[in-house]
């Protein structure tokens, strides 16, 4: 028994495929190509595949990763190759690595980088923008509302999430429209949604932002290996 | 195309996204600039029930077989997606291309539901479609429906251009040619309809006059010309087994309904009870083989993935070669952890092994539908079933370790009176009896018998298109003494909403003189009927009063034999004579065999050939 860890992208249309549908996808994309997962005891038998974390709807992304279970090996090229053949277009497996069964992968993860673009509605100059990050980034503590939904009781906290962002930085400053690269907690270990970023700018800066324009791209989930962010596939 | 931005934005916004997609595995990409026809196949409600349905799936895959057709698919969008589609300016579209609909050439609606039908109208409506057919330029398309509630079409002769009468694998195809002719010649829109009035099972209702008694019922129903037919004749299939079967089937993004391989494996019932349209209609029986049925199952399971195959069919368990058929899929399949669901099991053949083998993958809960609660009424709608068969069955599966029942029943049926109604209740306790009636180390789980009650519909094409539907008050009454009999902690007791029955009935047996009622609704903001969140009887009841129409005129009036009936010019095989007959038969609460073990003269064996009879 091996198993097999999966770099893939989700993108285009396929960016509204929920976790779970994604899941049942992957589920039949293992069937259709004959290729030989284990499943789990009982009276509904699963396949054992998981997720690393699941992307919100709408976000598209280079870096999701899962594991596989297989009944016994093929090749990690044959396997590329034959889950490609059947996925659909947007759903691409770009690289794979048999591992060391250990941690689970859920449980590595604990950043994620993303590409957020957006637009402001007056437009803003470069200067101001970077002096909005600058404020962000020279903060202590960044409060901002999380609700959370516990025994159907909605509850309103406030948390500090200061130490959840890692880095900030302005890529693209075009009239009205931005485009900014962040690093965020993600995982069981504490994650921070990429919309809190928009909201924190459009506090921090005062900047009104054109709610149907943002684009949310995930580049690479990461692991931390001594101080340093590493991909899931080299953590070992 | 539509523009891709704004669909992107909107999306964004909207419940379950993945419906309005397309691009799924199995779906076809054509150019749309190579095809010489185009044709949206419409479901007139939203994806997840659309997509379950097994017709879509045959007729998509038989029109993109052919090379120069495209088919494509697009549904009703849910109440979000609707105002963002209006608020946008952006026409429905259809999912593969994201071409609005009125670039098309057909729009062929599926008629699976009377309630469905201002999902119609609106659907056109967000097509930039005029709805009526009157009013349909040259450059619009053809739209045009079939299904099951195209037996009765006359509601929708307005609305639709033409109908499509039975099945239609084969008869899609002969329209297609013949369109593909005079597009090619170039004529007009009224010379294609001309055209296709030739063609077995076509009925165009402009080519048709109607004219009424004084009391509102039909006087004459005739031709215009001709050249027309005067009665049209279901289209069937003979052969089954050489029939086309799709060898592949869209597998969804997001749950559906039925959200696995679905096998076809015959079509038609010979039960003959009287209540049932779809027993009447899809007559004679046609089986498919085991061979080519594990065949198909073998092909759709690679080519989907899917984890379930679930056997579809009318009284599934009166397939000849059940036990094989159920054995070999289950062999074959058990290692790939493949499951097994078989939807209608009659509860007197009720093989109990056969589901015990289908469990050891998967577990559900058992139904039953002995439709009536006495034998008496049982006997009056031919369902031949008794209640020591059912409380045999109930008392195996609960020593099998079964331990949650459910029961369906109908009320409203024919010649029902309250002790009929006593008797659901009494079967019901009857179950319950037998739970408890096993020795307490052998009861398994906890008990939980569930009641549900529809009310009747009656429907054109069966022995029961003459009775009058109870009133919404009877029914009522029905209902609330039945549920006030119902006393245990251990029993369920569920209803139907006797108004949208009601309406089921209005439309089921409509005429003509309905179009224009559900344009009116339509416009008022009925849509999606068929769901209660939606249904606005208040709203339809206004309606039928604006137009001047009695709605009782059709659900709850008793008609004669000798009135002209609105589907009178559709012949389904099954003869009015042995409608009549079993009518009759029904009075007396005189059974009808089954008519595999004789026929039983219904008269599908003299127009039509093929099948068992
Ligand atoms: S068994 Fe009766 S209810 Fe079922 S399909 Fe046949 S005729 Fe209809």
């Amino acid at each position: 028994m091996s198993t097999i860890r999966v770099k893939f992208s989700k993108k285009d249309e396929m960016k509204y495929i929920s976790h779970l549908d994604l899941m049942r996808l992957f589920q039949r994309a293992f069937r259709r190509a004959g290729i030989p997962v284990r499943y789990s005891q009982g009276f509904n038998p699963h396949p054992k595949f998981s997720l690393a974390t699941a992307l919100p709807i709408g976000v598209t992304s280079d870096g999701e990763y899962m594991d596989v279970e297989l009944e016994n090996d093929i090749d990690k090229d044959e396997f590329i190759k034959r889950l490609n053949d059947v996925l659909p277009r947007g759903v691409r497996i770009l690289s794979s690595k048999y591992i060391k069964t250990g941690k689970s992968l859920m449980s590595l993860i604990e950043w994620s980088d993303y590409v957020i673009e957006f637009c402001t509605t007056d437009g803003i100059s470069k200067e101001d923008m970077e002096n909005c990050i600058r404020e962000i980034l020279k903060k202590d503590e960044i409060y901002i509302k999380k609700v959370k939904i516990k025994n159907k009781k909605e509850t309103i906290k406030e948390v500090d999430i200061r130490s959840s962002i890692k880095n900030l930085n302005l890529l693209v400053v075009e009239d009205k429209r931005i485009i900014i690269r962040t690093t965020l907690k993600s995982g069981s270990k504490g994650n921070l949604k990429p919309k809190y970023i928009i909201d924190i700018i459009n506090k921090t800066g005062n900047i009104e932002i054109v709610d149907d324009s943002i684009k949310i791209h995930r580049l690479e989930l990461y692991s931390q290996k001594n101080g340093n962010l590493v991909s899931p596939l080299n953590c070992e | 195309m539509i523009n891709k931005d704004t669909l992107d934005k909107i999306l964004s916004r909207v419940e379950k996204p993945a419906r309005y997609i397309g691009n799924e595995i199995n779906s076809y990409k054509k150019n749309t600039k190579e095809v010489k026809v185009r044709f949206a196949f419409a479901f007139p409600d939203i994806y997840e029930v659309g997509m379950s349905h097994l017709g879509l799936h045959i007729l998509y895959n038989l029109l993109n077989k052919e090379e120069d057709v495209f088919c494509e698919r697009v549904f009703a969008p849910w109440i979000d997606m609707e105002h963002e589609l209006r608020k946008h300016n952006i026409p429905l579209y259809a999912l593969e291309s994201k071409d609005p609909i009125n670039k098309f050439d057909f729009v062929g609606f599926t008629l699976q539901y009377e309630m469905s039908y201002t999902n119609i109208l609106n659907m056109l409506d967000l097509g930039h479609i005029p709805l009526l057919s009157k009013d349909r330029k040259e450059e619009d398309p053809f739209i045009i429906a079939g299904g099951p509630c195209a037996y009765n079409p006359e509601p929708l002769a307005d609305i639709i251009d033409f109908f499509v009468i039975g099945e239609s694998e084969e008869l899609i195809l002969e329209i297609i040619e013949a369109y593909k002719k005079w597009k090619e010649n170039n004529r007009t829109r009224e010379e294609f309809l001309e055209d296709v009035s030739q063609i077995k099972g076509v009925y165009v209702p402009k080519f048709y006059e109607v004219t009424y008694n004084q009391d509102g019922t039909i006087k004459e129903f005739t031709p215009k010309a001709q050249r027309y037919p005067s009665v049209i004749k279901k289209r069937i299939i003979k052969k089954l087994d050489e029939v086309y079967f799709p060898d592949r089937v869209i597998v969804p993004y997001i749950e559906t309904v039925h959200d696995r391989v679905m096998l076809e494996i015959f079509r038609g019932c010979t039960r003959g009870c009287r209540f049932c349209q779809a027993g009447m209609i899809y007559r004679p029986v046609r089986e498919r083989s085991v061979d080519k049925l594990l065949d198909h199952a073998q092909k759709l399971v690679e080519i989907t993935g899917h984890e379930e195959i679930s056997l579809s069919s009318l009284s599934t368990s009166d397939y000849s070669k059940l036990e094989e058929l159920v054995k070999s899929l289950i062999n074959k399949f058990k290692d790939k952890k493949i499951g097994l669901s078989l939807p209608s099991l009659r509860l007197d053949s009720f093989s109990l092994d056969i589901i015990q083998e289908i469990q050891k993958v998967r577990k559900t809960g058992l139904t039953f539908a002995p439709e009536a609660g006495s034998q008496r009424l049982r006997d009056i709608i031919n369902k031949g079933i008794n209640e020591e068969d059912l409380i045999n069955s109930v008392r195996d599966a609960f020593y099998l370790g079964w331990s949650t029942v459910k029961l369906y029943f109908m009320i409203g049926l024919p010649y029902e009176n309250y002790d009929d109604i006593l008797g659901i209740k009494d079967l019901a306790y009857k179950v319950k009896d037998t739970y408890f009636g096993l020795p307490k180390d052998k009861r398994k789980g906890n008990l939980k018998v569930t009641v549900s009650t529809s009310c009747f519909v009656p429907k054109p094409f069966t022995p029961f298109q003459w009775f009058g539907q109870d009133t919404i008050e009877t029914f009522k009454e029905k209902q609330k003494y039945l549920g006030s009999n119902i006393k245990d902690k251990k029993i369920t007791y569920n209803f139907h909403d006797p108004e949208l029955s009601f309406l089921e009935a209005v439309f089921a047996r409509g005429d003509r003189k309905l179009s224009k009622v559900l344009i009116r609704a339509w416009q008022k903001g009925c849509k999606f009927d068929g769901w209660a969140d939606y249904f606005n009887y208040e709203k339809w009841m206004e309606t039928f009063r604006e137009a001047g129409i009695d709605p009782s005129f059709y659900a709850n009036r008793h008609r004669e034999y000798n009135e002209i009936l609105p589907w009178d010019f559709i012949d389904v095989g099954v003869s009015k004579k042995y409608l009549i007959n079993e009518n009759e038969k029904a009075k007396n609460g005189i059974l009808t065999r089954d008519c595999r073990k004789g026929c039983t003269g219904c008269g599908i064996n003299i127009s039509f050939t093929g099948g068992v009879c």
